[in-house]
């Protein structure tokens, strides 16, 4: 059977650069995150700061956010390791186009990112129970995500075309990683006592958006506000993919180290 | 024998990675089906650059080229389907070397069943077997570039370039390479080949164009280059009696006349006078010249030898001789004086 390209670079992210033990690590972070912050943290933090519900309900739909840049590092990590060991080169010598190479990536990033959300509903599922999605709230949880992962693969490929350094590259993937998610809705909300430059920083990050969607959806509350983050998380999405993809018609293909 | 189809033409083709600086310029040169052509040149030549361009990595700057029929602006993925590529440098999937065949095979889509037997057989053929469940990283530098051009036979094709193919490998492993080349372009495999390793070109090469500082200065049968650029070789000659001291001077002095330079013995002591040595740089023409000399005045040969012309001392005197001229890079507009016909070079270059 013939596979067509974008699905054997797919096949191909996963088979050679996702190891077993970056699969663990990956997935098992955020599961840990919610296992362990929600248990020491639910007895501390009054609920309501978080809207009334427990601090691990809270946590959840956050950590299922948190997939969105599980799922951009993934790809942004493979396109560097590509680039890095030549691969992108050789892939560019065989039947393929650079644009199904970059959708090969977007797409490994969105597959890895809803795998995420699946792991996270269900190392939540013991602490908060099914939570009341309707058909509409699964709708905008994939497609919070989804857009989510699209933003942050292209933020990181397009990072990643303009480094030559893997020491560079890394660094600065590390640090968004961080400030991205402690300086959002993730781990703790807005709420009238957050400084207002905090709060303003917190609405300029598009993982809070993804976060306070997502957690609409959660508890059933879905409503304008989130159309307006979803047509934002779109907007960013556009842009950068646009930024990765322009970038990438002038890629360099020379050596990196 | 390479056959009179042609899977290759550039006519003119040029990249300049900036405003008036050339890594390729005014190359037009031809491949046929079942034919090896060689690259050579210093570092900065303009090998790699023009690998990526006939592979479509690069896209040209000036002139053109058709491969397999296509253009290469426009031929993409049509064009890259029939090629195979060996990058000059490691390209390396994080997993097994059997598994990076395999997977290689998929990536071209080739069907599971025949993409194990073809790992199997490449894992064989260039002694992998007990690599065959290391990673990359875990590769000695001559396995992973005989896995490299291993992985790159996974799939069919119709053109194979290679990019110093066997930088790394013992003189048994790149013999054995180049022997598996040799045969698979008797079955019509068209190839072309950098190198920095002279005598491997001259073993694989059906052709070998030289270039220097982005420009193609030769392109010949590897037996035409050294004729006609090998540069000065030792001639030895041993007469039948020693020669009497006034005819060893006249012989002396009409060589000299000849542009020859007379290997003076280390040892004076030792000298035989039966014997002379001299350089010249048209060593093989001064050969029947001295016969009739020595006939003339009935002295025997005993024996005569002449060094061998190799490919590096043509390559040597071919560089040296595009230096003298200050042949710089992106320096000219002016289109080199510079395709030499050999063989099939005539009608294609």
């Amino acid at each position: 059977m013939s596979l067509p390209p974008i699905l054997r670079l797919i096949v191909r992210n996963f088979a050679s650069n996702l190891d077993p033990l970056t699969i663990i690590i990956r997935f098992g972070q955020p599961a840990v995150t919610i296992i362990v912050l929600g248990t020491m943290f639910s007895s501390i933090i009054s609920s309501s700061v978080t809207g009334g519900a427990s601090y691990t309900a809270f946590l959840v739909p956050g950590m299922v956010a948190f997939q969105m840049i599980t799922g951009g590092v993934v790809s942004g990590n493979l396109f560097w390791l590509d680039r890095r060991w030549s691969m992108v080169e050789q892939v560019f010598s065989g039947p393929f186009l650079r644009a199904e190479y970059l959708a090969g990536l977007v797409l490994t990033s969105l597959l890895f990112s809803l795998v995420g959300v699946g792991i996270m509903m269900l190392v939540g599922l013991p602490f908060i129970g099914i939570p009341p999605l309707s058909a509409l709230g699964v709708l905008a949880v994939l497609v919070t995500v989804a857009l989510g992962s699209v933003f942050f693969a292209g933020l990181l490929i397009a990072i990643g075309l303009q480094l030559r350094s893997a020491n560079a590259y890394f660094s600065i993937q590390s640090f968004l990683q961080l400030f991205v998610i402690f300086l959002s809705t993730v781990y703790y909300p807005v709420t009238s006592k957050t400084p207002k430059v905090l709060a303003t920083i917190f609405y300029l990050n598009p993982l809070t958006y993804a976060a306070d969607t997502i957690r609409d959806a959660f508890s059933g509350t879905l409503g304008p506000s989130d159309l307006v983050s979803l047509g934002i998380l779109a907007l960013l999405a556009t842009v950068t993919f646009g930024a990765a993809a322009w970038a990438f018609r002038r890629m360099d293909l020379g050596p990196i180290q | 024998m390479p056959s009179d189809d042609v899977v290759l033409e550039t006519h003119d083709l040029g990249y300049s990675y900036a405003p008036g600086r050339f890594a390729i310029r005014h190359l037009s040169v031809g491949l046929h089906r079942g034919e090896v052509l060689g690259l050579l040149g210093r570092n900065g030549a303009g090998k790699t650059t023009t690998v990526r361009l006939l592979t479509t990595l690069l896209p040209p700057t000036e002139g053109g080229a058709t491969v397999l029929g296509y253009d290469i602006r426009t031929g993409g993925r049509a064009l890259r389907s029939h090629l195979g590529v060996v990058l000059q440098s490691e390209s390396l999937d994080f997993v097994s070397v059997e598994r990076n065949l395999t997977l290689y095979g998929f990536l071209w889509n080739i069907p599971r069943e025949v993409a194990k037997a073809r790992a199997e057989e490449m894992i064989e053929l260039f002694e992998l077997e007990g690599a065959r469940k290391r990673k990359p990283w875990a590769l000695s530098g001559g396995e992973r570039r005989r896995f490299q051009v291993a992985r790159e036979l996974m799939h069919d094709m119709d053109i194979l370039f290679l990019d110093e193919p066997t930088v790394g490998l013992d003189a048994i492993a790149r013999r054995r390479i180049l022997r598996y080349l040799k045969d698979r372009a008797r079955g019509g495999l068209s190839i072309v080949f950098t190198t920095h390793i002279l005598h491997e070109a001259d073993m694989l090469c059906d052709r070998i164009a030289v270039l220097h500082l982005g420009r193609l200065i030769a392109l010949d049968t590897a037996q035409g280059l050294k004729s006609k650029h090998s540069g000065a070789r030792e001639v030895a000659v041993t007469f039948a009696a020693a020669l009497p001291g006034p005819v060893r001077a006249e012989l002396v002095v009409e060589l000299t006349a000849r542009g020859a330079t007379i290997i003076e013995p280390e040892d004076a002591v030792s000298t035989a006078l039966d014997r002379i040595a001299f350089r010249a740089a048209r060593a093989e023409e001064l050969l029947p010249w001295l016969s009739q000399w020595a006939h003339a005045r009935s002295l025997g040969i005993d024996r005569m030898s002449i060094e061998e012309a190799t490919l590096e001392s043509a390559f040597l005197g071919m560089i040296g001789e595009a230096e003298d001229a200050g042949d710089g890079r992106g320096k000219g507009s002016e289109r080199p004086e510079n395709v030499l016909s050999g063989g099939r070079a005539g009608g294609l270059a």
